[in-house]
């Protein structure tokens, strides 16, 4: 860690950096970012979503487990909850409260599969998903659920204040349980070295299963936002056509990682996920298709990925450029400490 | 003092030498008894490993006798239900075989399914273009071993996580994906349909896997790109201490894996010759599902095993099919057929890892 300037410009680098070349970028088109009055709305929303699910993604896939399941949990724990609401009553205060434990249970019960079966986490999380999505289906008989007709399930997702309560409550939780609790620190030691921390008596699988829950809950925020911003929860989802949120999860989570070394990781997650939502206004702005959007998105995420794993290599030679004496090579940097252990 | 030996001992004091025969005994015993132990837990380990290497064929036996008994009992045509099977499982376990060049090494591609939907896109628009079968081939070949090897080299050149540069590409893929659609002015590609039927033919196919097939067991089982393949993934710093090029295997099963794929392209064009951006869409997974339903090992290694896309692509069409026999009609029946499916595919994946658990949980 270096001084307080540097920390600071660390972190706040790539969201104030992505933000001026968006809104320069809009500017040029003769377009501006917040055009509507529901583009303030959009970023809280989307910033929520999104940060949600790296979180959720990132605190398995930094132990090296990778859960293909996340979008199942908020697809199974939303259907679950709604159904309960609409068919019982409740309005959704019931859902929000449904919805949240299911997820947290669901996410428990995934843990549960993986440590009593003990098999690879990817390959438990596959049939998780199958399990999750084929659960959902049955419940509706593959109907959507649909909630045009309670209007008063869809004001959560609709209002500014309860996404930025989200964001915030959210944050807090996860940084409180994950840095700042007795099943954290169990949490980190056995991320540095497992072994040896199941050898000094943390017990794993109890943190493991911990862990799915607390992706769970979030997972279960997730369906609840996006259920009562569309109206609408498809429940008819299967053979795997939830596993797409998670990839809108992988670009935050490096930005993360990489704003986590000048500051904290849970609050990088959150500066990620509020510069992909700029990004996303700016596709808004400048009108591009859907087919643009994923082509840039993949881009950006190769393009900053090469720049991690070379970071070391790119330093040395900018300092040799500046010195005037021309680049060198060097070994690269590991991925590994933004947790992009897969192979 | 007598100058005495055992023997001798034996004779003139006798205490002692019972002391010294009866520690003796009881130390040969407990080394009996040590060496059976072992014995039996190496015995044991050797059955419990063998059970784990038989399960995924136990699993594909089981599921072929529940295809035979339901699909008899309930009247169904049987001849017409095993072709339907074939269908079903072709092109997942063509693509599968290819992919478990990759998987070996314990890299890790998700693009397969969006790389076989675009491949077949472009395959469609070159025959569209030409009206040539053979052209449309060399296109869906090319262009899936190009994409392939895009992945693999960015992969290589820029140090980048395998898996993380395949979830790239899959953004990639879906965006020229609807771009090819985009061409033609409409949402879909289309092939014409009498051209396709005339060799979506069950010997077409099979001709097409046997060949493949037979390519990548011979390059798996019997050369050295298939063991040098097994030692990156089981452990890739002797590999790379024994003077392997990992970036060279890697490129060369990346281009294997894009046959595989091209090939799987061409079928799905005749077999399903209208094609839009979620044509194939859930291939990528069901490939996936297939090679460790067959008992591949995900992490690779030397426990790879290039039969497993086969026994794991088979195994999933009986169970499709057989859900799909006795659900008929049921409302919600494809969600149960799909929670039977995840608990069977949990219960092989959980056997066939039986001979293998370690202290801590794996990563």
């Amino acid at each position: 860690m270096g001084s307080f300037m540097q920390r600071t410009t660390g972190t706040l680098i790539i969201p104030v950096g992505v933000f001026a070349v968006v809104w320069a970028l809009a500017a040029i088109d003769g377009a501006s970012l917040f055009s509507s009055g529901d583009s303030l709305l959009i970023l809280a929303r989307t910033t929520a979503v999104t940060m949600l699910t790296t979180m959720a993604l990132a605190i398995n896939l930094n132990s090296g487990r990778f859960d293909f399941s996340l979008g199942a949990m908020a697809l199974a724990s939303s259907t679950i909850g709604a159904h309960i609401a609409i068919t019982y009553g409740g309005g959704f205060p019931a859902m929000a409260a449904i919805t949240l434990v299911a997820g947290a249970l669901l996410g428990a019960f995934s843990g549960f599969l993986y440590t009593t079966l003990r098999i690879s986490p990817l390959v438990s999380s596959l049939g998780v998903t199958l399990l999750y999505e084929g659960f959902a289906f049955t419940i509706t008989g593959g109907a959507n659920i649909s909630f045009t007709q309670y209007p008063e399930l869809v004001s959560f997702g609709k209002s500014l204040t309860a996404m930025i309560a989200v964001i915030i409550v959210a944050l807090f939780a996860v940084y409180m349980v994950f840095d700042r609790s007795r099943f954290g620190s169990d949490y980190r030691s056995l991320i540095t070295g497992q072994s040896a921390a199941v050898s000094a008596g943390v017990k794993e699988k109890g943190n493991a299963i911990r862990t799915y829950a607390v992706s769970g809950a979030l997972m279960g925020m997730v369906g609840l936002i996006q259920a009562s911003s569309k109206g609408l929860i498809e429940a008819g989802s299967i053979n795997f056509s939830t596993i797409g949120i998670m990839f809108t999860a992988f670009l935050p989570m490096f930005v993360g990682g990489y704003i986590g070394r000048f500051s904290n990781d849970k609050l990088g997650y959150l500066l990620g996920a509020l510069s992909m939502s700029v990004i996303g206004l700016g596709y808004s702005a400048l009108r591009m298709t859907s087919a643009e959007q994923s082509l840039i998105t993949a881009l950006l995420l190769v393009a900053f990925l090469i720049f991690l794993s070379n970071e070391e290599r790119v330093t040395r030679w900018w300092r040799r450029m500046k010195a005037g004496k021309g680049a060198a090579p060097s070994e690269p940097t590991s991925l590994e400490s933004v947790g992009a252990g897969a192979r | 003092m007598h100058d005495l030996n055992p023997t001798d001992v034996s004779k003139e004091t006798d205490v002692p030498v019972d002391t010294r025969n009866d520690a003796t005994a009881k130390a040969a015993d407990k080394a009996e008894s040590t060496a059976k132990a072992e014995a039996k837990a190496a015995s044991k380990a050797r059955r419990s490993k063998l059970f784990a290497d038989l399960a995924p064929l136990i699993g594909l036996a089981v599921l072929a006798i529940a295809f035979v008994v339901v699909g008899t009992s309930s009247g169904t045509n049987m001849s017409y239900a095993l072709e339907t099977l074939i269908n079903q499982s072709v092109i997942i376990v063509i693509i599968a075989t290819g992919a478990i060049f990759i998987f070996a090494m314990g890299s890790f591609d998700i693009s397969l399914g969006a790389s076989t939907l675009v491949a077949a896109m472009v395959a469609g628009l070159v025959h569209n273009a030409t009206g040539s079968l053979w052209l449309m081939l060399g296109a869906a070949v090319l262009t899936a071993v190009v994409t392939s090897l895009i992945s693999a080299t960015l992969a290589a050149v820029f140090n980048l996580p395998v898996f993380v540069t395949t979830v790239a590409m899959l953004s990639v893929l879906g965006a020229v994906a609807s771009a090819l659609v985009q061409t033609t002015g409409g949402a879909q590609i289309r092939v014409d349909r009498s051209f396709a039927r005339e060799y979506d033919t069950l010997t077409v196919k099979l001709i097409v896997a046997a060949v493949f097939i037979a390519l990548c067991v011979f390059l798996f089982n019997y050369t050295r790109l298939g063991r040098v393949e097994k030692l990156i993934g089981g452990n890739p710093i002797t590999a790379k201490l024994t003077g392997v090029s990992m970036k060279l295997t890697a490129i060369a099963a990346f281009g294997i894996a894009g046959l595989g794929v091209g090939l799987g392209a061409f079928l799905t064009v005749l077999r399903t010759p209208t094609l839009t951006v979620t044509s194939a869409s859930d291939i990528g997974m069901n490939i996936l599902v297939a090679m460790v339903f067959g008992g591949m090992v995900i992490s690779g290694g030397p426990r790879s095993r290039i039969y497993a896309a086969i026994i794991g692509g088979i195994s999933m069409a009986l169970l499709n099919q057989t859900m799909a026999i006795m659900l008929q009609g049921m409302a919600g029946g494809a969600g149960i057929a799909q929670m039977v499916r995840a608990v069977l595919f949990l219960a092989v994946v959980w056997l066939a890892a039986s001979g293998f658990r370690t202290k801590v949980l794996p990563r």
